[in-house]
Formats: structure tokens, sequence, C-alpha cells
């Protein structure tokens, strides 16, 4: 592309308003992205007709901001309270959390921004070089490989049972079982709804989300807290976020981490791109192959910071990924990119092929406030960094009532709906139960959350091929997926084999 | 002390039942001075999309004639099943409307719920959105015939993506191949954007989705259009031909509008569908139809009660045909 035209739509986002809108889209995003329950795309829906006041650059410099920095913020409240704030922070839980209660909260909080904005910038860069290639490709995944991905995803499951494996795939499959709850995605059936509506709309996954990961440590800690009179988990806990420790990595960690966050970066751009797979799900994948490939991948899931830096630049490294097919293909990746595209419309511009060449100056001018949203990010992000973990050093009474009135409000706010509550509350319970008996909730999580692109897109596939099996051998991309899940699974057989045949040389 | 206690008493009874005059005074006269509070609209599916953006605007312009707060809450599940059961079971005093969408009247032959058009008392339609059938713009059929014939000669082999089981895009494809004497596999999707995002990918061979979601492919010469299913041409592609008009006897279309429960009083169904004929005449409706590829088609809300009907008489007797419901 052209220097000056890069130029020209450099000065053009440079201007006070401009900078100023996008801030403050950073300030608002933090705010909601860190409350469980509001959610990046519900943000952005209520903003975007006030935006339509607005010119349009300003108008989308607070729109970016605001994605961006919601995205980033669900991690927040991941670490501080163990519940993601937005779906796709849920893989900071599996080490965030830990961090904080391990007294090294600070740095879990400022990993969270570094590395956040950090997949941001990767992954436009991605956008901007290498547009049209990514697109091409991920637009040719079809149900095949879709179902290959949940199926990658649900390997996970082994990774995030912590110490049981056993336990872990019984809740697990106990997870994909409740994800069949509803309304058949093919036949248009009710399964297992007992003739209400409200199940009819399936086991929505973010009240049991939020239930399993707040209420269900909110419990948790209250009933630790009573077995201890002597206080021990109390003083634990106060100790925990009294001393937050630093809040930057250190140069030698920040080297250590540089490999597989950038192979994050690129893996969840690419997952960011293929059009009906999320930030979510990108972020489960990036953090079970940095695990894989790590040189201690047994502290992850138990507060390993390097893991953590891989999920905060993943789910951030989805957004390139998503704006990628929205403005090469004009098809949305995700609901955030949905509503963009319908603002984009409103403003006289067609995202698709042909924006590129006839609003060149917007497009670039798009990719450059996704740089500075991040940058944005990052200094409004150490700065609140101290600041909002400070909220959580009131007693523990304190907390436990807030965290349970912020779960009750966030599973209220999804859909307006009181049965979200009453599932939220019974998650809460499941949750609780779980860890008494030592079933990590994720597995459980994993399961409700893929069940559903797990069989829809079986399904969708045997529907192409007239109940054929052959279509999952036929495409290459499928194949090779298949192939990558089936080493992941035998890895760990065959390293053991190459560490006893050495040992015995 | 204790006089002073009792009149105190006395006092605050009096107030108390004056207080309760003036309430029962206005309570009288609350049809009529309709609306003394915000009005909610339920959109029954998710923020950002086209029956959302378009409950916002109508909302926003409602605002204005009636100068009262209306505000948008979204219940989303089970096609819409979920958000119009709430607005069903609602108070029926104006105060909570909902946004109605084509699925109202297919819902129960569909089995997914109860709930259908008739539970509700309509005060306008405003757009209707056809049906386009699109292909890849390199496939070797440049006409409907052409696309039906191989159709006919392969049959089953001719993939046809929907935005989901049971939806109207669904029910159009059906249609139009019943119509044609002709057997398509339907591929349902989740939502229109993965079943084209399935066409550009080659996945399939066609969709049946609306005009407006495939538009910046057809602009891009990655698709062609081949048909519109529906009453009239779509202001989107201008040139292409209904199926009516191409000789195969159907019509299914997507529609949206507004109603309140049934039970409303009547006085309140008349001021909000007179407000609603206000709003429909509103430029800012017609441009963001006009955006977004809807076609603009305003009906009253009487006018809307029997096409209501109509349709969901048909729709009753064609979707346990067309996909084996009972």
């Amino acid at each position: 592309m052209d220097m000056s035209l890069w130029w020209d739509s450099f000065l053009a986002i440079l201007t006070p308003e401009v900078l100023m809108f996008n801030a403050a889209g950073v300030l608002i995003g933090i705010v909601i992205g860190a409350l469980p329950g509001l959610s990046a795309t519900m943000a952005i829906a209520i903003l975007t007709p006030i935006t339509f006041w607005f010119d349009p650059s300003c108008g989308f410099a607070m729109l970016i901001g605001v994605w961006n920095s919601a995205i980033f913020a669900g991690g927040i409240t991941a670490i501080l309270i163990n519940t993601p704030g937005t779906p796709a922070s849920i893989a900071s839980t599996f080490d965030g959390y830990q961090m904080y209660r391990q007294g090294r909260g600070g740095l879990a909080l400022g990993i969270n921004v570094i590395y956040s904005a950090i997949g941001g910038i990767i992954s436009t860069l991605f956008l901007i070089f290498l547009a049209f290639p990514i697109a091409s490709f991920t637009v040719s995944f079809g149900p095949t490989e879709y179902f290959m991905l949940a199926l990658f995803g649900l390997m996970m499951m082994i990774s995030v049972s912590e110490n049981n494996v056993v336990k872990g795939m019984a809740v697990g499959f106990a997870g994909l079982t409740l994800s069949t709850v509803g309304i058949d995605p093919i036949l248009a059936v009710k399964r297992y709804t007992m003739d209400s509506t409200s199940l009819a709309a399936g086991i929505s996954f973010l009240p049991v989300m939020i239930g399993m990961f707040g209420l269900g440590e909110v419990l948790n800690q209250m009933y630790e807290y009573k077995q201890s009179t002597a206080g021990s988990a109390l003083e634990m806990l106060k100790k925990a976020s009294a001393k937050l420790g630093r809040i930057l990595p250190t140069w030698k960690e920040f080297k250590q981490f540089f490999r597989p966050t950038v192979l994050a970066g690129a893996e969840s751009t690419i997952i960011g791109a293929i059009p009906a797979a999320g930030a979510d799900i990108a972020s489960i994948i990036c953090w079970g192959q940095a695990k894989k490939l790590s040189k201690n991948p047994d502290e992850y899931g138990k507060g390993s910071a390097e893991g953590f830096a891989v999920s905060c630049t993943s789910n951030n490294g989805v957004l390139g990924g998503a704006l990628t097919t929205m403005l090469t293909l004009g098809i949305p990746g995700d609901a955030v990119t949905a509503i963009l595209i319908g603002s984009l419309m409103m403003y006289g511009m067609q995202p698709g092929p042909k924006m590129f060449t006839e609003d060149t100056g917007f497009v670039m001018q798009i990719m450059q406030l996704m740089i500075l949203s991040n940058i944005a990010i990052v200094v409004f992000g150490l700065l609140s960094a101290k600041m909002s973990a400070k909220i959580l050093n009131a007693r523990p009474q304190t907390v436990w009532v807030g965290v349970t009135a912020l779960c009750v409000v966030g599973s209220y706010a999804l859909n307006n709906s009181f049965s979200d509550v009453l599932l939220m509350a019974a998650a809460g319970v499941v949750g609780f139960i779980f860890k008494r008996g030592g079933f990590a909730p994720g597995p459980f999580i994993l399961g409700l959350l893929l069940g559903g692109m797990l069989e829809s897109n079986l399904r969708r596939a045997l529907v192409m091929s007239q109940g054929s099996l052959d279509i999952f051998f036929e495409r290459p991309v499928t194949l090779v997926l298949m192939i990558l899940i089936a080493l992941t699974l035998c890895f760990p057989l065959i390293k053991k084999a190459v560490l006893k045949r050495r040992k015995a040389a | 002390m204790k006089l002073n206690f009792f009149k105190a008493c006395k006092a605050a009874a009096v107030g108390l039942s004056l207080a309760a005059c003036v309430g029962a005074v206005t309570n009288a006269e609350a049809a009529p001075n309709f609306p003394r509070k915000q009005i909610q609209i339920v959109v029954p599916y998710a923020p950002g999309g086209a029956s959302d953006v378009v409950a916002r605007i109508y909302g926003k312009e409602l605002e204005g004639v009636l100068g009262k707060p209306v505000i948008i809450v979204n219940r989303t599940g089970a096609s819409g099943a979920i958000g119009l059961e709430s607005v069903k079971n609602a108070r029926p005093d104006g105060y909570t409307m909902s946004y109605m969408p084509v699925e109202s009247t297919m819902l129960k032959a569909l089995g997914i719920a109860e709930v259908s058009s008739d539970d509700f008392d309509f005060v306008c339609r405003i757009m209707t959105i056809p049906a386009a059938i699109t292909v890849s713009a390199d496939a070797p059929w440049n006409t409907l015939d052409e696309f039906l014939t191989y159709a006919k000669e392969n049959p089953g082999k001719v993939l046809v993506g929907n935005s989901g089981s049971g939806s109207i895009w669904h029910v159009a494809a059906a249609s139009l191949a019943k119509a044609a004497g002709v057997e398509f596999t339907h591929v349902p999707f989740d939502g229109a954007a993965p079943a084209i995002a399935g066409l550009l990918g080659k996945n399939i061979t066609a969709v049946a989705v609306s005009p407006a979601e495939v538009k910046a492919n057809v602009d891009a010469g990655q698709f062609k259009v081949l048909a519109v299913i529906g009453d009239a041409h779509s202001s989107v592609v201008p040139d292409v031909k209904t199926t009516r008009e191409l000789g195969y006897d159907v019509t299914a279309m997507g529609w949206g509008g507004f109603a309140v429960p049934k039970g409303t009083p009547e006085e309140v169904v008349q001021i909000l569908s007179d407000a609603s004929a206000k709003v429909a005449q509103s430029e800012n409706l017609k441009s963001l139809l006009k955006e977004r590829g809807f076609e603009y088609a305003p009906l009253t809300g009487t006018e809307m009660d029997a096409f209501a009907k109509d349709q969901l008489d048909q729709y009753s007797q064609l979707i346990p045909e067309l996909l084996g419901k009972k």
C-alpha cells in the first residue's frame, strides 16, 4: 500500500477529537469488560447508535477503543475474582487467579495489560500485511474443519483437569451432555426442554460460567473460612491482596515469554479470521498449545506467568483476525464485527473486497486505530492496575457480598432473564460441590462451550455428505487438523518413550 | 399528648384517603392519557442484528412522537420464542411492546413454542425482506431455470445453505423446491453469516438469505443472485426477477413489525398505531431501511392483524408439509 496514503490517514486520526473519543472508548471498555456479564458486544451495540452523531473516524475511534479494551479488561476480573468478565478471558482464569492467590496479583495485572496490547498489535500487523492471504485460507473452512477445531479445543480438557484426569473427563462429558439441551441445530426439534421455553433456549454458557467460577469460588471461600476459625485462609487471602508485588515483568521473563506469545498472537489471528470461531476457543487452543511446547508445562494452570501471558495475548489477538474477515470478505467473524459492519453501512461504506480499493483511507484508519487503542490500553491499564486490585483489599465478607451481587447482576443483564439468574445460582452450587469433590470446573465449562459447535458441525457435515463419513478424509485442512489432534494425544506417550530410551542408553 | 397523637392519626388518614382519591381519578383517566411513563420494546434477537437496529430507530422515533422514553430490551433464545413469550405474559397495558418477526407465525408450526402472532395485537408493520437465491459468480447457471434444471437432474446434490433449521429462509428454499418439483439438500447454519461464508468457501452450492446479506459479495463480483422470493423486486438487486415472475408460485418472505399483547385496551392500541404510522413516515427510518437493504413496506395495525393471521394459517399448513413436522 502507498506510504503517503498511510501518512495522510495517520494525520487524520491524530486530531484531538479522534484521540479523545478513542480514550473515552478505552475507558468505557475497561469498566464494561471488567463487569462479568456485560460483554464487549453489548457495549458496542448500545454505543453504536450514539456514534452516528459523530464523524466516522471519531465514531470508529470510540467503538474500536471499547472493543479492544473490553476484551483486555475481562482478564482483570478473571485475575481478581476468578470470574472472566467476558467469555474471551476464560483461559485467563486458569493461571491468573492462581497468580493472585500466590501473591503475584500485581504481575498478573501487569501481564494482562502488556500482553493484551501486544496480542492486539501483533494481530493488527498481520491484518496490515497479510489480510488477503489469511482470509482466502480461512474462508475455505467448512463444517468438517469447524468440527475438528472444536475437537481440538476439547483436547484441552485434559490440560485443565488439574490433578485428576478421570474426574476432569467425567465433568467434561457432563458439560457436553448439558450442551445438547435446547433446540436441535439441524432438525429444530426440542430436546430435554421439559416443555419450558427457557430450556428451549438451551443452557446458556455465560450464566453457568459466571456461577461456577464466581459464586462457586465465594461459596468455597466461605466454607473454608468457617473451617479455619484461626483464620489462616483469611490471613492468606489478606496477605495476597495486600502484597500485590511488582507489576511489570522482568527482562528475563519478557524474553521467556517472547516465543510463546508471538506464536499465540499468530495462531489467534488465524483462528479469529475463521468466520465462525471466536476469542474463547482461540485462547483455549493457544493456551493448550503453549503448554505442550513449554519448558515448564507442569506450571500451566497452577499460576504460570507464561501461560497467563499466552492467554492474554491470544484473546486480544483474535480481534485483528476478526477484522480481517470483516474487511476483506464482508462477513462478520463474531457478534462485534456484525455490528461494526452495520455501522460502516450507516456511514455509506460497504465492507467487503471493494472497501480496500474504494475506501482505502478509512481501512487504513481502522488499522491505525487498532494500534492506537492498544497503546491507550497500556497507558490506562498500567495506571489503573494497582487501583483495581485495591478494591479487593476489603474484608473477605465484603468481597463475598460484592462478588455475589456482581454475579446476580451480570447473569441477569445478559438477557434480562431471571431464569439465567437461577441457572447461575445452580451453577454456583454445582461449582462448590465440584471444588469440594476435587473436580476441576474447567473441563465442564469447555464441554458446555464447545458442545454446540462440535455437534452442529458434525451433523452439518453429515447432512452435506448425505451421511457418509468420507467427507472428513477428503478435505486436506480437515486431515491436517485430524493429524494434529492425534499427535497432541500421542505426544506425552512419545515423550515418555523417548525419555526412557535416553535413560536406558 | 394523647390527643395530639389522635389528631395526627386523623390527619394522616385524611391525607391518605385524599391521596387515594387523586390516585383513583388519574387511574380512571389512564387509558386516554397514554403514555404516562416509559415504554419498553422487547426485541427477541441479539443486539446489533437487523431486527435490533430497526427496533432501535423505531423506538427513537416513537419517543419523539409520544414524548416519553422508549427503551429497547433484548431477550434472545429459542428462535425468538423467549422474547415473544415474555411480552405475551406481560401486563397488557401498552407499556410493553414486542418487535414481531415473521417467525412469530412459524414457531407454533415448528413445535418450538406455543406462542404465536395470535397472542398479540399489531400496531404496525415496517418492512419486508425477500429471500435471494444466490450462487457463486463462477457457477455454470445464469438463470433460475438453469439452476433448477440442474437440481432436477441431480436430486439431493444441490446444497442450499440457510440461516437455521426452520428459519424463514429455510422455508423459502423448501417452498421453491416444492414448486419446482426438485430436491435440495438444505444445510442449516447458525445464522446467515456462516452460511454466506460457506458459499464463499465453496462448501455449499447456493444460499437462500436476504439480499442485503449478500450485497457486498455480489458487488465484488463473487456471487450472483438468480431470483428473489418475495412480493416485489428487491431494492438491493433491482434487476433480479421474483420467482413469481419467473413462473414459480412461491412467496415466503421475512417481515418485521411491532405489537402489544392481546388484551391491551383498544384506545391504547389505537394511540400506538397512530404513533407508529407517524414513525413509519420518518426519513430516518426510511433511510435506515434503505442502507440496510430492507424493503420499506408499512401496514397499519389492523391491516397487519389480518396479514399475520393469513401468514399464520399459511405456515401452519406449509411447515409440516415442507419440513416433515407433525
